[in-house]
Parts: structure tokens; sequence; C-alpha cells
């Protein structure tokens, strides 16, 4: 089963190794990662995502529980939350298919944010699914560079 | 205005420290001369850092309370890792305060520097460097309470050289409370979990409680077994859980696990709910957790919510503080008739044939841990380091009244002369006898030094075998007799050793001259050590 962990922690140096410690340390796996400030400077947020079994997930939870800088875990419901990714991606292009690519930009709700005379950059921001199945869809261009950021993850209510 | 180390001597003052283990260095020069004007807290000189951390586990298991230990940077930090391990382990709360190259030089691979923090990052339960002087107050104050709280354990202070001579700004003030807004461990039960709890042993017919070291560490020894005496609840312990009740006990059905007891085990196996009770189900103890949740209800209660469901999946998980929830269970309305499941227990217990034989050339060991433990005063403290001797001291100590102190998490030889010497420190007045092997007398025996220096009338029993036994014993059936790497010889000269050292010696080739040999070297009123020869074919199982 897929985990989605939403961490508040402890805005100090270390705590980013210590979580990620945590998880080679004991064999979970982390399927996306995502850090960033939050309102208050003093305090950071986590999203994990983690795919493994009921009893492992609930480990991962306790586990971050139990970190002296976590202050709040939060495990997310896929349906109950919105999940978002964001990507960069540079793919080559001919005279032949650039205008299929933008058109199929246009349908996935992708921006372009620069050309050149052999590559496009493309930014797609959208849930983790859709922007799998985008990078997906342009592999047959020629993808030149990804930079992907990792699921973010808030609940509705 | 006083400065960082002075301050730290503050702190330690203020949370009532009275004895540190350690080595001084450069890096933590300034605590030292700190020390040097304060003559409220003794500085106890090991001969190895390590030591010093062992010395410091003992300690803190008899005062039940965090105990200090200090090294400086480098390597002599790092030396202390593998106590911090097997305190982390054992869950023992210690201190551990190492020295750090000043603070504008740490990430330059300077002299003597390493990344503490980085280092015991899976050893402790939590670790500082400070980084500014004025937060030293608050890191004391955070790192007692964290060691000493939840789930206790070992926390690291690393403090760079600079910062201990730098000057706290306006006047020390030691904080009243430590607040840490992602740290609040559970002590009181869940209400609900508890009705639960207490319906399920309602139920039962064959409930058995297995004893581990959490019970000891919540100082629960003495509600654990009140409850046990007035449900009439029969109980197993695992290694680190001996000491919770007494070895006569009608209710005590000895250690389980594969170097325990058959019948403990048999106990386990016909029992219809087991309590799993501040253990942590680890492969020694229970080999096939997952068939135990399949046949029975089990509840597991433990401070800390991790260790429940890691193993196994317990019909009832119950996170709180051992003492402080039997002392609820002990108001509970709870009805049992458990003297059908009992007399069975007797029964199995004595029909079950234990089929280890022990060779009758030179001492056997069951009957020297045995005549020992009987002869030691109630009270004493018996530790037990790893190896042959400790499975052996496991599974035939008589425990009274005393303590068995071992360390069953990490299993790391060496441990009993420092923890031991650290025991003794905390009560002087009370009996206490390490017991190991050649093999782990050897891994601290330098700390003969500390106790002849400082007059520990500590009696060290060595059993000599002349091998790493335990692993000569798993390449004897594993390895078709092929023992390699692990002969030891006859060396150390012991009767020379104790010379050296100003410490009495007696020695036991026999089972024949044991008993008095024991009674001379218990009644010996300075340090002594105690060679038991032991035939190396005998083996654990």
């Amino acid at each position: 089963m897929k985990g989605i962990f939403s961490v508040l922690v402890e805005n100090k140096d270390g705590v980013l190794s210590q979580i990620a410690g945590l998880f080679a340390r004991r064999g979970f796996n982390i399927d996306s990662l995502a850090v960033g400030e939050t309102d208050k400077h003093d305090v950071s947020s986590i999203t994990i995502v983690s795919t493994a079994d009921a009893r492992t997930i609930d480990q991962i939870e306790k586990h971050l529980n139990k970190k002296m800088d976590v202050i709040k875990v939060r495990r997310l419901d896929e349906v109950k939350s919105v999940s978002l990714e964001m990507m960069l991606i540079k793919v080559s292009y001919t005279a032949q298919n650039r205008s299929s690519l933008i058109e199929l930009c246009s349908v996935m709700g992708a921006k372009i944010m620069n050309v050149s005379a052999k590559s496009i950059m493309i930014e797609i921001h959208n849930t983790p699914d859709v922007v799998a199945e985008f990078l997906d869809l342009l592999r047959s261009f020629g993808i030149l560079e990804v930079q992907r950021t990792g699921t973010i993850s808030m609940a509705k209510s | 205005m006083i400065n960082g180390a002075e301050a730290m001597v503050q702190c330690l003052k203020a949370e009532g420290v009275t004895r540190i283990f350690g080595i001084p260095g450069v890096a933590i020069a300034p605590f030292y001369e700190a020390l040097y004007n304060e003559p409220s807290i003794t500085h106890v000189l090991v001969r190895q850092e390590q030591a010093a951390g062992h010395a410091a586990s003992g300690y803190a298991r008899i005062t039940r309370r965090p105990a200090v230990c200090v090294t400086s940077s480098g390597p002599g930090a790092t030396n202390l890792i593998t106590a911090l391990a097997t305190a982390y382990a054992d869950s023992i709360p210690l201190i551990a305060i190492t020295g750090q190259v000043d603070s504008h030089l740490l990430g330059h691979d300077v002299f003597q520097e390493a990344d503490m923090r980085g280092a015991t990052e899976s050893f402790v339960k939590y670790s500082y460097l400070v980084k500014n002087v004025n937060d030293i107050p608050r890191i004391f104050k955070e790192a007692f309470h964290i060691a000493s709280t939840g789930r206790t354990g070992p926390v690291l202070i690393d403090i760079p050289c600079d910062v201990q001579r730098n000057e706290l700004k306006g006047e020390f003030v030691y904080p009243e409370e430590a607040k840490i807004r992602g740290y609040k461990p559970s002590v009181i039960g869940n209400g609900q979990q508890m009705s639960k709890v207490i319906a399920a042993i309602n139920k039962a017919k064959r409930p058995l409680i297995c004893a581990g070291g959490g019970v000891i560490l919540s100082n629960g020894e003495d509600v654990v077994r009140s409850f046990c005496e007035k449900n009439g609840i029969p109980l197993v312990s695992t290694m680190m859980g001996i000491g919770t009740i007494a070895k006569a006990h009608p209710l005590y059905f000895g250690m389980l696990g594969n170097n325990g007891k058959p019948y403990a085990n048999k106990a386990v196996a016909n029992a219809d709910l087991l309590m799993v009770v501040g253990a942590r189900i680890a492969d020694r103890a229970v080999p096939k957790p997952e068939k135990l949740e399949r046949r029975l209800t089990v509840i597991h209660i433990d401070i800390d919510s991790a260790e429940i469901g890691k193993m196994l999946g317990p019909t009832i998980p119950l996170v709180g503080d051992i003492r402080h929830i039997f002392t609820e269970l002990m108001n509970a309305d709870i009805h049992i008739d458990t003297s059908e499941w009992i007399r069975e227990l007797e029964e199995i217990k004595v029909s079950t044939v234990d089929h280890r034989v022990f060779s009758d050339r030179l001492v056997n060991p069951m009957t020297l841990v045995q005549t020992l433990s009987e002869k030691m005063d109630d009270d004493g403290i018996y530790v037990a380091d790893v190896g042959q001797n400790q499975l052996w001291s496991a599974d035939n100590y008589v425990m009274k009244n005393g303590r068995f102190l071992t360390t069953g998490g990490m299993g790391t030889m060496g441990y009993s002369i420092p923890a031991a010497l650290g025991a003794k420190m905390a009560e002087p007045d009370k009996q206490v006898v390490a017991v190991c092997g050649d093999g782990a007398f050897q891994m601290s025996m330098f700390e003969l030094a500390t106790i002849a220096v400082n007059k520990v009338p500590l009696k060290i029993l060595v059993l000599r075998n002349e091998f790493l036994g335990l692993v000569r014993e798993h390449q004897e059936k594993v390895y078709d007799c092929h023992y390699s790497g692990v002969q030891l010889y006859a060396y150390p000269h012991y009767d020379k050793l104790t010379q050296a050292y100003d410490m009495d010696y007696f020695h036991s080739d026999s089972n024949e001259t044991l008993g008095e040999e024991l009674d001379r070297f218990l009644a010996c009123t300075n340090a002594a050590i105690m060679v038991c020869d032991v035939d190396s074919a005998n083996n654990t199982k």
C-alpha cells in the first residue's frame, strides 16, 4: 500500500538527515520526498510517500513520531487529500514532431518555459500519476533532462 | 560571569550528579578545569572510553537515574560508541558528553575531529552539537529529560572546545522544565485499551505474563509481582527481565527463548493469553512470533509504541509506563481462577527434561552459577558478561532480592567488569560480582587499574575454558568442529595479574573445592579475581 506522510519538523540542521537515516536504517522505502519551510520559520514540512505493507507503513508512522525533532506526523488518505507534484522536463524536437509536442502540452495543461533550436523545456504541475503519465508520453520525443519536486500533500479538511 | 564549561558543571550539579566516568583530552579540557574546582562531583578516570560508558551504564541501572560519561573529541569519542550502542539496545539512560574541535574548524577534518552526531545517529535517543554557549542550560535540561523519560536511553552532547571557553551572557539559570514540542511520551495507558486488557484477562483461562527489561526500567518489579500474586497469573521472563521475580517464587516459570528453560517455552505454547510486558519480542526470545499471534490473544504493553507491532501484531496494544499501568491494573475488577493452569504448569516444569549434559571434569558451569548466586547476599548484584557465561548465568542464576545486570540487546563482550565497577560505586555496601569468560575478561582487563586505584572491593569471577566458547560451540555444531580463530590458550597468568593490581586471587578446578573457594572469595574484603576452570567441551545447549 501507499503511505503519504505529512511531517512537521523543527527547522534546524540535521533533521532531514535524521529522517532519511531512519528510512535507510530500517529498510523503509522512499518513493518521493519534498521539504520546505512552512509559514513559521522554525517549522519545516516534509512530505514522504512510501510504498510498503500495512505493518511497515504503521512502523514508519511510529518511528517518525519517535523522533525528537518531529513535531507532528499526519498520515494522509489518497482520496481525502490533494497531492501535487511539479516537473521540469527538457525534450528534443524536430520540425516534424514540434506541433504534436505543443499540442500534447496544451492537452495536459503543461507550460512551455523555454525553447531552443533543438529542445523545449516544459513545466507541469499536477497529481503524481498525471505527471508520471506525461513523462511516459514524452519518451518518444527523446527526454534530455528531468527534474521532479517530489509530492506535496495536504488533507482536504 | 561563568564560562560554558562552568555552566556544564553547574548543570550536572543541578541534576544531582555526584559521580562521572571519563577520560579527558584537550577538546574537553575546559570542562575538566571547571570540574577541578567543583568538589561535589567525583570523576572516575577509566582506562579506555568504552569502559566509561559501560561503567555509567552499571551506575545508571543501580541508581535508576541517568549516569554521565565524558570523553574528548575524535578517537576518545569514537571509543565510546560501542558503549552507547550497548546502552541504546538495552534502553539505559546515559548522558554522554564529548569534547569537540573549535566551532570554526568543524567540518575541516582537523586533528581529532570526528562527526559524533553523525556517527552516533542510530545509537542514541537524541544528540546535540552545542553551537552557542547560552544554550548549555537548556540542552542539559532537555538531555536529562529525554534520557530518563519515555523509553529511556543514551543522549549525546557534543561540545566544541571554544563553546566551553566562551562566557555565558548574564546569570546562569537552570531551567525548571524541558520544553520539547515533539516529545510527549505516553505514561498513562489509554482508557479504552485498558478496558480491553481487563476484559481479555477476565476471559482468559491460561494467562501468562512475559516480563522484559522494561519492567525493571520502569521500576515496576514490585507492582508486576503484586499483580501476579493478586490474580494468580504465572510469569516467565526474557533475559533482560530477570530480576522481576525471585527464582523460587511459585508463580515464576523461568526465562523463555532458545537459551531459556524449555518449560518456560512450553508455558508460552500452552497459554491462551500472553501479556508481553516491556519486551521487544526479539529473535532470541521468540524465534517465530507469527506462530504466536495466530494462536493466542496477545496483549503488548510497552512505553515505546514502535515496539508494538514490530515483530508481532498484538491483539491488544497498550502504550504506557509499566509501573503506572500495573498500579492501575491492581485496582481493576479481575476475577479469574488459574489454579488448574498453575497446576498444569507445575507438572510441565517437573516433567520437562533438560537434555543438557555437563562435563564432570573441572568445574560444572551450571553448578558454579547456582552455587555462586545462592551464596551471594540476597540483595547482591550479579553482572553477567556475554558469551557462554551469559547464557549459563541467565539460565542458572538464583534470583533472590538482588539485581541481574547484563547486556541482552547488543551482547557486548567486556561489559561486566566496567558495569560492575559502576554498580559497586552506586551501591558500595552491596555485594557486586562480575561474571565473565576468559575472552570477555581480556576485553576489559585494563580496568583492573581503575578498580585498584579507587580501591573498589569488586569481585570478578572468570570462567576459564581457554576459548571464545560460544563461537567455538557454534563452530562445533555448524562448521564441523573447525575451530577457527577461537583459541585463547592459558593466558594471562591470573595469579600474577592479581598481584600486579593488588588484588586477591582465588581458584577452583573442581566441583569439590568450588563451594569452599567461593566462600573465601565472597568473604574477602579486598578486590578479588576468582578463576574457575571449565571444560571447553561444555556447551550451552
